[in-house]
């Protein structure tokens, strides 16, 4: 019953995308579109099977996956214990809730140019860009989470006995854990657009830079190979990461509807 | 089991709404003494809920003293087990470990403290619960665990707000009855806010009526005990303190 309700489930998410592509296989000829304007199915499937066989398509996916998750990974190591430490104070809170709505706001791609300025261009540069992108929307979302966590809550735990340590790590973390988790996904998804972006400026690899390399030549099938391959891990990521992450928290404990 | 004293307490503050001093308590003196069971009663605004926010130590009080055993009180402590009108459960923790935090805090080993959880759990049947979440219960369930969360951290005295307030008729009464047999197994020290008179009276060694921040009057309840509904109801006693009870919150 359960794997049956998945595989339809399944279904219904790839019916779409299968119709859009029967729809570009039979438009592409019909129409005699050039190839400099759009390439054909069997041309992706073609350039998709080249670069996966010279080991090139796999390449730039590590290289904008890893920095991606890097980036990632130390934007919310510094950002989870600031923006609790933030909304601990009400004050401190009060005077930076403006600024980090600011910055959230900026991130991604608006930080590329300063970012190839100060680190040139790289690997770095690209890490800067990526961990802004998550840093202020995390931090901000932690911040929000502390600050709307019922005081009865943190009363109940004193008068249990928490202290000041036991208040942090038993109550304000995974207090904030649901609206950090929705940071890490609004985060992420300014991450990924930044890392394409900041990856046809600033980098000779990945898989921005592949689809800037080809337009140079022309070569619509591995452009829109490209696309594919960024919209099919942005997927992988979601199912894989974001909306564990989300059972495991937000919907276990009830705090939205399942 | 530990005595509670209030020595004219007092509690003003500054209404910033308003722009001025409001007092919320003016002078209460009273006397809890180890293993009684007090109920305070009053209309809204009277003042108890800021009593009971002082005695935990969640608000600072302006003026008397509290004491605990002898001890006064500062800031909230494991000594003063609160139950809240909201319950107050760690969603992110299943009912075990709820129940088991007061121990935990105390430097409990894990296994240790499942098996206080655990005791605690069966004492007001909720065993079967033990691996669920908060959110996964009903309201009087969630009471009752929230009720068991303070027990089991074994304070001296335990606060009650207003515990069964949010929850239906049928439910309160049960809870009621379940929490006549526990302090009756256990006698700790419970100061039980509530505005519901008969809920006050059939709990209670004593009520104290609160009125405008004062006591107004003190009236102590000597039905026998084991107590429960099916025989209170009918209970001729029982119905004339309570009304007793109500002539004084009206005239309040």
């Amino acid at each position: 019953m359960e794997r049956a309700s998945r595989i339809s489930a399944a279904l219904i998410f790839i019916a779409p995308l299968a119709v859009l592509v029967a729809l570009w296989a039979v438009v592409v000829p019909a129409f005699g579109v050039r190839p400099q304007i759009f390439p054909s199915v069997a041309a992706v499937g073609k350039a998709g099977l080249e670069s996966l066989i010279d080991g090139s398509l796999l390449r730039h996916v590590a290289s904008s996956v890893s920095r991606v998750a890097i980036g990632t990974v130390l934007a919310v190591l510094v950002a989870v214990p600031l923006g609790i430490l933030m909304g601990v104070s009400r004050g401190v809170s009060a005077f930076l809730t403006p600024l980090m709505r600011f910055f959230s706001v900026l991130a991604g791609i608006a930080w590329i140019p300063i970012a190839t300025l100060w680190f040139g261009y790289g690997f770095g540069a690209i890490v800067f860009v990526i961990f802004n992108a998550v840093f202020f929307v995390v931090a901000y979302n932690t911040l929000l989470g502390v600050s709307t966590i019922p005081m009865t809550l943190r009363h109940a735990a004193a008068s249990l006995g928490a202290g000041r340590r036991a208040m942090l790590t038993d109550v304000l973390l995974p207090g904030a854990l649901p609206n950090i988790v929705t940071g890490i996904r609004t985060g992420l998804g300014f991450a990924w657009r930044g890392l394409i972006a900041a990856e046809m400026i600033a980098t000779d690899v990945g898989l921005g830079y592949m689809l800037f390399v080809a337009r140079d030549f022309y070569q619509t099938e591995v452009i829109v190979l490209g696309m594919i391959v960024i919209g099919t891990l942005w997927l992988l990521i979601d199912r894989l990461i974001l909306v564990p992450l989300e059972r495991a928290t937000i919907e276990r404990w009830g705090l939205v509807s399942a | 089991m530990k005595s509670l004293s209030l020595k004219n307490l007092a509690k003003t503050y500054f209404d910033a709404y308003k722009g001025e001093h409001v007092t919320a308590i003016r002078d209460v003196s009273l006397e809890v003494p180890a293993g009684e069971f007090v109920s305070i009663v009053g209309p809204s605004g009277c003042g108890k809920s800021t009593i009971l926010n002082m005695v935990a130590g969640f608000i600072p009080h302006s003026g008397g003293e509290i004491l605990v055993g002898g001890a006064p009180v500062k800031g909230p402590g494991p000594d003063r087990g609160v139950v809240f009108q909201s319950f107050a459960l760690f969603p992110w923790k299943t009912v075990l470990d709820n129940v088991g935090f007061g121990p935990k805090m105390r430097g409990v080993p894990k296994a240790e403290r499942d098996a206080i959880a655990r005791e605690y759990l069966a004492l007001a049947g909720l065993s079967h619960a033990a691996d669920r979440y908060p959110n996964e219960l009903s309201g009087g369930m969630q009471q009752r665990v929230g009720v068991v969360r303070a027990l089991a951290n074994q304070p001296d005295v335990l606060l009650m707000d207003e515990p069964f307030a949010s929850v239906d008729a049928q439910t309160r009464m049960t809870l009621q009855d379940e929490l006549s047999r526990i302090w009756e197994e256990r006698r700790p020290t419970v100061v039980f806010i509530t505005h519901d008179v008969p809920e006050a009276v059939f709990l209670a060694n004593r009520v104290v009526v609160l009125s405008k921040g004062k006591v107004l009057a003190e009236v102590d309840v000597p039905i026998s005990r084991p107590r429960v509904w099916d025989r209170l109801v009918a209970d001729e006693q029982f119905k004339d303190l309570s009304n007793q009870v109500l002539a004084l919150v009206r005239s309040a």
